[in-house]
């Protein structure tokens, strides 16, 4: 299985640098101790931090280099891991079910995402503006992503969509006949996505701090030059929010590749119907623990991990284009 | 950076070698509890089912935690596929339960990997005895000489019915009749109904052997497969054809109210599957449950063959004797048959047998429908199921539901099929 953290706090906004810049260690004299840190201190440190070297070690690091090993070979849980080389990267690709899986993936990074931080951006600029019980619709609005994640949300899900249920029955009041979502092969992934686009809290709270950085008399001087709304929004406040757009994205796209839990209970554990919601991961799930081919699921994992990678670098490079930074503070 | 002023270095390392005692302890918590020492030794009992078997289960347990009080068993339970994903994750990682539920699928998949316990030296301690079973089920979990599993009943493959929609129809079916018998019946249930004739048969593995034991045939041989896509193909084709025209039930519905059945939620009035399941069908569903004989091709013979729920021990226990008492216990008390009752199948021996005099419907005609087969003399030696048939099952499964909703076509579907089983196959 693969990991992939980013620390919220890993890129601050523009404003936030420039002001680091101006209070940073040059400007005075550094904060250091009567001497300089000695042995016995590193000593000290690396105890406190040998929980967090030991799990890491025995818990990420020495799993990882162990799968990137099976990943190389046959892997049954049960005999020893017999090396095959690059087969089971090859067995993917000739396997209609992995490319199923990464259909629907890609599917729904490419819906979820896009539409999630659509509704995040729009509730924030909602909430921004200073207006009464403020407060309060920004924790209304932020709960969903505390439960979220669980399994009792999904379970949830599950209910609401399935035949005759609240989705169902209030569609059936303007006239849409389809059933319900769980059942269809063909609706049931716009019922995860719905899912995820509910959770929109997270990427909200960003942007609403993004948008509070953003100076008031750039819009006042646009409108005064008789800037309409949506003149002042692409021109205005989409660059000046784009280092937390371009934060925002990286992170839900990576999230986004990682689904599996949802997928899972939403569908009764068969990632179904007709392999509907079979995400990379639900695919990886079964073919290691259902088909006991833990060398297959392992160069799955790894396979995940590089294409996560690429499409991370690929965003990267593209915000030369599209994310501004203020420079020097303005 | 900065210095820790508080603290000095003597308190530190202490404070450290307190949490990495902390870390000792929360490994020694993890190993198994209670052994040896004459103080009560606990197992571990993991089984498959719905809720109505854990009252049971858990009943049956109290009553062997009385009679042995130096045993403790803790139980738990999943649904079927999930038992096999949590049961394979703990045998790979070394901590299996003690005694699991178990079929014949799997006995030569984990007997490869030696993770089942061989019963024959518990046998001979005398910690369990294999005198006075039905049928000679005794030997059913009999592997190359191992004696990997014990069974608690027996069971055979039959077409449970919602007898309601079957009476109004004016169907009965009778032993001997043949699938031509079957459809007219079940076209008749949708045209006068508006029900669905059967949940849909074309995924049940244990149906579609049947269906080639009829013509001479069987799912499996000692190590592949007994059929080829020239035999699957025309029965997926068929099978797709009648989800179209409402014989079996819609699979979309089907699929949403899973893990309940099709049957028991009144959206098919037939399901073909182990005797049994119509305890459970009677527990969730408001209509009556009944069972039908398996239709033949010929008019006579079905392929059936008695299938069989067993305890396995594991290889890994620490304690055999007592993993040997319990299933002992389970399978020869009278009073856990009371308990019981036909849950697991037909109890596997005479004493239990005996014990449990059905009252309620179902099981009443469960002994009748065990009786009547055995003595129409329909039943035939079990065919074998080699390693990665559980596996094999679950694709059967999978891709017959991916058909009726209409993913692939029937040639895709059978072609995959295939090249799943090889795989399976090669890599069991």
């Amino acid at each position: 299985m693969t990991h992939i953290q980013t620390s919220p706090g890993a890129r601050a906004s523009g404003s936030d640098r420039s002001a680091g810049r101006r209070n940073g260690p040059g400007d005075g004299a550094p904060p250091v101790g009567p001497k300089r840190p000695g042995r016995s201190d590193n000593l000290a440190g690396y105890l406190f931090m040998s929980p967090w070297i030991a799990g890491f070690l025995f818990l990420i690091a020495g799993p990882m280099v162990f799968s990137l090993y099976l990943s190389f070979t046959e892997y049954n849980l049960f005999d020893a891991p017999r090396w095959v080389g690059l087969q089971n990267f090859t067995d993917m690709f000739a396997d209609p079910r992995w490319r199923q899986s990464v259909e629907v993936t890609s599917w729904y990074v490419l819906i979820g995402t896009p539409v999630k931080l659509a509704a995040a951006l729009a509730v924030a600029m909602l909430l921004a503006q200073k207006r009464w019980g403020q407060s309060f619709y920004r924790a209304a609005f932020y709960a969903p992503s505390l439960i979220g994640a669980s399994v009792s949300a999904a379970i949830v899900w599950r209910a609401l969509f399935s035949d005759d249920a609240v989705v169902d029955r209030t569609q059936k009041l303007f006239g849409v006949e389809t059933g319900g979502w769980i059942g269809d092969p063909e609706m049931i992934i716009y019922a995860l996505v719905a899912l995820t686009v509910w959770q929109f809290g997270a990427p909200m709270v960003i942007f609403l701090a993004g948008l509070k950085q953003v100076p008031r008399e750039l819009y006042e001087a646009a409108e005064v030059d008789g800037a309409g709304r949506w003149r002042r929004f692409f021109h205005i406040t989409l660059p000046m929010i784009s280092p937390v757009l371009f934060f925002n994205v990286l992170l839900e796209t990576i999230h986004s590749f990682q689904i599996f839990g949802s997928a899972y209970i939403v569908s009764n554990g068969s990632c179904g119907p007709a392999d509907a919601t079979l995400v990379y991961t639900c695919y990886l799930y079964d073919q290691g623990f259902v088909n006991s081919r833990m060398g297959f699921a392992s160069a799955m994992g790894w396979l995940l991990l590089v294409a996560v990678g690429l499409v991370t670098a690929v965003l990267f490079w593209s915000q030369k284009r599209w994310v501004h930074y203020e420079e020097g503070g303005r | 950076m900065s210095r820790n002023n508080g603290i000095d270095r003597r308190q530190m390392l202490k404070l450290a070698g307190f949490s990495a005692a902390g870390l000792g302890l929360t490994a020694a918590g993890c190993g198994s509890g209670g052994s040896g020492s004459g103080g009560p030794v606990t197992i571990r009992h993991s089984w498959w089912g719905a809720d109505d078997r854990a009252k049971k289960i858990q009943q049956c347990v109290t009553l062997f935690e009385k009679k042995h009080p130096k045993i403790k068993v803790k139980t738990d339970f999943q649904q079927y596929p999930d038992f096999w994903k949590k049961f394979n994750t703990q045998a790979a990682g070394g901590n299996p339960p003690d005694v699991i539920q178990n079929a014949v699928t799997f006995l030569r998949k984990y007997e490869a990997k030696n993770v089942l316990l061989d019963l024959s030296p518990q046998v001979e301690k005398g910690n369990l005895s294999l005198d006075g079973f039905r049928a000679g089920l005794e030997k059913f979990a009999d592997i190359d000489g191992k004696l990997l599993g014990v069974p608690v009943g027996s069971n055979s493959m039959a077409l449970v019915i919602d007898q309601a929609v079957y009476e109004k129809a004016g169907i009965t079916p009778e032993t001997g009749w043949t699938w031509d018998e079957w459809y007219a019946g079940m076209e008749k249930i949708r045209d006068g109904q508006k029900v669905a004739g059967d949940v849909g048969p074309h995924g049940v593995m244990y149906l579609y052997d049947l269906i080639l034991r009829q013509n001479g045939k069987a799912f499996f041989t000692e190590d592949g497969m007994g059929f080829g896509e020239a035999e699957l193909l025309p029965y997926w084709t068929e099978a797709l054809a009648r989800v179209k025209s409402g014989i079996y039930a819609d699979p979309k519905k089907v699929e949403q109210i899973k893990p309940a059945s099709a049957l028991a939620r009144g959206m098919a009035s037939g399901e073909f599957t182990w005797d049994n399941f119509s305890i459970r069908y009677s527990a969730e569903g408001k209509s009556r449950y009944g069972l039908a004989p398996i239709p033949s091709t010929d008019g006579k013979r079905t392929g059936q063959y008695l299938g069989s729920l067993m305890l396995s021990g594991s290889a890994r226990t620490k304690h055999p004797a007592e993993v040997a008492t319990f299933i002992g216990f389970m399978t020869h008390e009278p009073e856990v048959a009371r308990i019981m009752g036909y849950d697991r199948g037909v109890p596997a021996t005479t004493a239990q047998f005996e014990a449990y005099r059905p009252t309620d419907a179902p099981s009443k005609a469960i002994e009748a429908y065990e009786t009547a087969i055995a003595e129409a003399g329909v039943l035939e030696p079990i065919t074998p199921h080699p390693a990665g048939a559980d596996v094999i099952e679950a694709a059967f499964l999978r891709i017959a539901g991916d058909l009726s909703l209409g993913k692939a076509s029937p040639k895709d579907s059978v072609k995959q099929f295939f090249s799943e089983a090889k795989t399976a196959l090669g890599s069991n």
